[in-house]
């Protein structure tokens, strides 16, 4: 049972973290939490099912095809929830219309594809047991992401742009970056990483339309706890979280599994707002 | 005709604020009569919605104190109603204790729902917007998930059968009524809370968090209240849910459900009683009337609220808000009237001075402050100067309690004054001003005023909330002392002008008219005379002169140095957090140091 | 002959900007001439750095801005960089979790490989000292560093007129001397340079001409070979009379 929890653990760990990814990249990119994080990566199980499955296209056709999809959503999702509203003094205005859309996500999802949940298709037949694809593939996805981010910023021009804009957005303008396209390139590469997620962890996850309010919050969960834009931190706490909530769901049974990770959640987030990874001073006055 | 003769401007009749942005009742009666009327259509289904949009009304008019007017974005507020739903259906159905009657079931609904309407809303104190959202939604599906989960009490999957409520509320429009008959109560309490300083304060603590400390406005306490309340209501709505849908099951209790809630408020327009209740019938009643639209719903919704948000963050209540669409005159100015002052500003005996001692502050590395001394004494002008970085606005910020410094203290008198408590420091009567000027863009002049005497309110929540007496004198009070402070700063024909229309010298004034409403004995002016023109800067001195000679003592940061010269006391003058020079005009500015600090040398 | 006047490089006329609903500027003129040193003084809250964000492009604004002969209305923060006007932000504000060499090729992000390459190596020939710590993450330089490195990448977009605001800030004097004489040789190269001051002592030594701001307008404008410019200043800036004067 060890096996089972820690194998399945780690595979959803590894969705969340993935997820929780797709939230950093998109608040470093423009300061602002999206709830269309989990929504684009449900769209991962739901877009491979529809390719593969039910247009019978091969997976090495499915799979970029799926990423495309996420980058062009991740693009759409800037241009219209996110851009008009960075412009304007009412904060909160993001957290409605990426919310707004993100309905829009599901709801359309809902109706075209099913409100049941359907298979996904097998991509590579090894297994059952520990080395079954569906363990290891979400695993590696993230793995893959995880070193993919790291090349990107730290030795192409324009992850460091990517990270010129997130830490100081101004002096980036004044230096002539392109700060809008840079931003648009961002939730480019958000989309993708969401959909890689749910792709990845289409096996374990299904394509089921539901999955996109489950995957916003789960995948929320290692960025409060780890931090606001650290990577790092996301990863260690989906894992984590991955761990605790198929350890609970073995020890308690499903539903109070939910309810343990979220007090849990909700007792660390109230003693640290900022997460663990340390606190942010903001001058107010 | 002079400053002394002209009368003293009235305020144009506002028309009650609990109508949100309508002139006259008109709008409400219409509601109400059409809905007293709707049983002589005698169109069973044409009930049923009905009822429904009078039940989800009863929770979104509650909800639309927490959502629309303190702004927290609590998108899982239909943990709420299922709360109630079960609570109420289960202690009538009897699977937990004994059967109890309907009326104490929903009774003891309403408490539990307030008690974890409290709960729900904790974390707003502590975390930022996003997040607290993230959470109610975490709680909506907490408490569907035990719904689901606990058999043997709600039945699991299968379900509980709702609550029948006895006559005449069993039949159809019965029920209807009694259902319409709690919508109304709710309609006119939010409406009541709306215009009191309760509701003025809460959106005060969402536009302008700063100015509200400022004014004494305790954020906890509030929020607390209006979670309760919320919360509360939000059950009872629950109970009436459960007997409407006659047998309850967890998944009718869906995100959607939330949703609509929620987008109800933001369309209707925040900060309105009339907005989210077009809002809350609107999305009830659209998906029937279009058969085919019923599964594309959420989807309209939410398309809907996309771009109510691009285009027209305001929603309805902005659409329908004619009256600020009138244009205003062009050329408008600012004609401070220091007679009426005496009315403002309550002598009193004391004559305490406000005294710094050794206050130091850095900030990361750097000394903004170094060990600071400065004394303002009742009854005069006290300049603070420097070059940018010299430590002026920290200083401020120190004194009215936002920052805490690392050593020294602040003494009103003899005694120290709280660090960190800035909404203490209204207690004091020590009352301040902006770089920035903070307001409420969307209510008018007057109850941006207002918001500066909410601690001088006498009434509960509760007697608002009931337009008990005591209630209906603070509100008469407060407007009246507005009307003063706007008519001393010269700003009374603006009165009843959403403010986000005035220019930004107008909105200068308007902040002192507002720390005024304190009846300060210590006012801080944190650069005010920046973007005013030169006749209104000569203007704003006069004021600030009058002020003074009332026997408030004033400290004045700015840089404008005709201004500070003209009419200060005394002059401090910071650089680099330090005191570089101190005493009357004259000897601060023939000395050789403090022209070099300003030049730079 | 009528012997026509060639337009200055940057040329402002009626220039108002400001931040929302304050104005800050109002009907401001002032020019650049290629090759010269223009220093804008003038006390905290005139307005010196808005005008320098108004120009470059990072704030909107009415009113006319002429570079190189070219109207620059509507012109982004990158565009005006393009056309060879870059603007070098107050602060020494640099990409701190990136290197030095790193800070330096993203400001030529616009440019093909190779030239890059090529701008960001004379950019460095210029500043030796922090040449020697390319490789060294922004974050561990020092302040007079840092405002070294700001400059060098203003450098490397190769301007025509470059805009430094407030170099000295938070500076010892040493390092200041610095950065006005890398200035100063900029100037001999042919660059422009309009230089925001609150020192102005040094600042007039290195400049040519001097335009003066207080309280959102022009209050003075002068070559700095005239005579009793530090009074003249003094009484642009309190508007009032001098009790006692400044003496050298």
């Amino acid at each position: 049972m060890l096996e089972s929890i820690i194998s399945y653990g780690l595979a959803v760990g590894a969705v969340y973290a993935l997820i929780g990814i797709t939230y950093n990249v998109m608040f470093t990119a423009s300061r602002v939490f999206s709830f269309t994080a989990g929504m684009v990566g449900m769209l991962g199980g739901v877009l491979g099912a529809l390719f593969i499955n039910r247009l019978g296209l091969p997976v090495w056709v499915g799979f970029p095809l799926t990423l495309a999809a996420g980058a062009v959503i991740g693009v759409i999702t800037e241009i219209i929830t996110v851009r008009p509203v960075l412009k304007s003094i009412e904060q909160h205005l993001y957290v409605l219309s990426t919310l707004a859309f993100a309905l829009m996500i599901q709801q359309f999802t809902a109706i075209e594809w099913s409100t049941e949940s359907q298979p996904f298709p097998r991509l590579i037949d090894i297994g059952p047991g520990l080395l079954d694809q569906q363990f290891w593939l979400p695993v590696l996805a993230c793995g893959a992401v995880i070193v993919g981010l790291e090349l990107l910023y730290r030795h192409t021009l324009i992850g460091h742009a990517f990270l010129a804009i997130a830490e100081d957005n101004y002096a980036a303008r004044a230096l002539g970056l392109p700060e809008q396209s840079l931003r648009m390139m961002s939730y480019a590469l958000a989309g993708m990483i969401a959909v890689l997620a749910g792709f990845a962890g289409g096996e374990i996850l299904l394509a089921f339309f539901g999955n996109g309010p489950m995957l916003n919050f789960y995948g929320f969960v290692p960025v409060a706890l780890g931090g606001m834009g650290s990577n790092r931190g996301a990863v260690v706490g989906g894992i984590a979280l991955g761990l605790f909530q198929q350890a609970a769901n073995f020890l308690f049974g499903g539903i109070f599994a939910s309810v343990a990770v979220f007090v849990v959640f909700i007792i660390v987030l109230l003693a640290r707002p900022e997460g663990l990874a340390g606190a942010v001073a903001v001058r107010r006055v | 005709m002079d400053a002394t003769t002209r009368p003293l401007a009235r305020a144009r009749p506002l028309a009650p604020r609990w109508l949100g942005r309508m002139e006259a009742l008109w709008p409400f009666l219409l509601l109400g009569m059409a809905g007293l009327c709707l049983p002589l259509l005698d169109d069973s289904y044409l009930g049923v919605i009905a009822t429904r949009a009078c039940i989800y009304w009863v929770l979104v008019s509650a909800l639309n104190l927490v959502v629309g007017f303190a702004g927290q974005i609590a998108i899982g507020w239909v943990a709420l109603l299922t709360l109630g739903a079960y609570v109420t259906s289960v202690l009538t159905a009897g699977t937990a204790i004994p059967a109890l009657p309907p009326y104490l079931a929903l009774a003891i609904a309403a408490v539990s729902g307030a008690i974890f309407g409290v709960i729900v809303g904790l974390p707003a104190l502590r975390l930022r917007t996003f997040y607290f959202a993230m959470t109610t939604l975490g709680f909506a599906t907490i408490v569907t998930q035990v719904a689901l989960a606990w058999r043997g009490v709600t039945g699991g999957g299968i379900g509980v059968p709702g609550p029948v409520f006895p006559e005449p509320f069993d039949s159809r429009w019965g029920f209807y009524y009694f259902c319409f008959g709690i919508a109304a109560v709710c309609t006119w309490m939010t409406a009541n809370i709306a215009a009191s300083r309760f509701g003025r304060a809460l959106v005060a603590i969402r536009d302008a968090e700063v100015a509200a400390e400022a004014a004494g406005i305790s954020k906890p306490s509030l929020l607390m209240i209006v979670f309760l309340f919320s919360g509360a209501v939000a059950a009872v709505a629950g109970g009436l849910f459960a007997s409407l849908q006659t047998y309850i099951t967890p998944d009718a209790f869906t995100f959607d459900l939330s949703v609509l809630f929620f987008i109800a408020i933001l369309i209707g327009g925040r900060g309105s009683i009339l907005g989210p209740l077009l809002g809350t019938i609107l999305l009830t009643v659209l998906p029937e009337f279009a058969a085919p639209l019923v599964a594309w719903s959420t989807f309209l919704y939410a398309a809907l609220l996309l771009v109510i948000v691009l285009a027209m963050p305001g929603g309805i209540a902005e659409m329908l808000d004619f009256r600020n669409r009138r244009p205003l005159e062009q050329h408008r100015e600012i004609a401070p009237r220091t007679d009426v002052l005496p009315r403002v500003l309550a002598r009193s005996g004391e004559r305490a001075a406000l005294t710094l001692q050794g206050i130091s502050l850095s900030f990361g590395g750097v000394r903004a402050v170094d060990t600071l001394d400065l004394t303002i004494h009742p009854g005069e002008v006290h300049g603070l100067i420097g070059p940018n970085g010299s430590g002026k606005t920290t200083t401020l910020n120190v004194i009215s309690g936002y920052y805490a410094p690392q050593s020294g203290q602040v003494l009103l008198g003899a005694e120290a004054l709280p660090q960190r408590a800035p909404q203490r420091r209204a207690g004091h009567r020590i009352a301040r001003t902006f770089q920035t000027p903070r307001l409420i863009g969307g209510a008018s002049v007057l109850e941006n005023v207002m918001i500066g005497g909410t601690i001088a309110g006498r009434g509960s929540f509760v007697e608002s909330l009931l337009s008990l007496p005591r209630h209906r004198r603070d509100e008469a009070a407060l407007n009246e002392a507005a009307m003063l402070a706007l008519t001393t700063v010269g700003l009374e024909q603006l009165a009843s002008v959403r403010a986000d229309r005035l220019q930004h010298s107008e909105l200068r004034f308007m902040e002192i008219a507002r720390a005024l409403m304190l009846s300060p004995t210590f006012l801080l002016l944190d650069e005010p005379a920046a973007g005013l023109s030169a006749e209104e800067i000569r203007r704003l001195g006069a004021l600030i002169v009058a002020i003074s000679r009332q026997g408030t003592g004033v400290l004045l940061v700015e840089h404008h140095a005709d201004l500070i010269f003209d009419i200060c006391d005394r002059i401090t003058v910071l650089n680099l957090g330090k005191v570089l020079a101190a005493g009357t005009p004259a000897e601060v500015r023939s000395h050789r140091e403090v022209v070099n600090a300003y030049l730079g040398a | 002959m009528p012997i026509s006047v060639p337009e200055p490089l940057l040329q402002v006329t009626g220039l108002a900007a400001g931040y929302g609903k304050i104005d800050v500027l109002r009907d401001i003129d002032m020019t650049v001439g290629e090759g010269e040193i223009v220093a804008l003084l003038g006390p905290n809250g005139a307005g010196k750095s808005t005008l320098l964000r108004a120009v470059s492009g990072l704030l909107p604004r009415t009113g006319c801005v002429r570079f190189g002969g070219r109207d620059l209305a509507g012109a982004s923060p990158r565009d005006t960089v393009r056309a060879g006007l870059i603007h070098v932000i107050e602060g020494h504000r640099v990409f701190t979790q990136l290197s030095v060499f790193d800070n330096l090729q993203l400001a030529g992000y616009a440019l093909t490989r190779r030239e890059r390459g090529r701008r960001v190596e004379e950019a460095l020939a210029f500043f030796p000292e922090i040449a020697a710590k390319r490789q060294d993450r922004a974050g561990t330089l020092s302040g007079g560093q840092q405002q070294m490195l700001a400059v060098a990448q203003g450098l490397v977009g190769k301007p025509r007129l470059l805009m430094l605001d407030e170099p000295s800030a938070g500076l010892s004097p040493v390092l200041v001397d610095r950065v006005l004489a890398a200035a100063g040789r900029l100037r001999d190269t042919g660059t422009a340079i309009l230089l925001v001051e609150q020192l102005i002592e040094k600042a007039l030594a290195l400049a040519d001409r001097v335009y003066a701001l207080a309280r959102g307008t022009i209050v003075l404008q002068a070559g700095t070979d005239e005579s009793d410019l530090p009074n003249r200043l003094e009484h642009a800036y309190f508007g009032q009379d001098v009790s006692a004067p400044l003496a050298y």
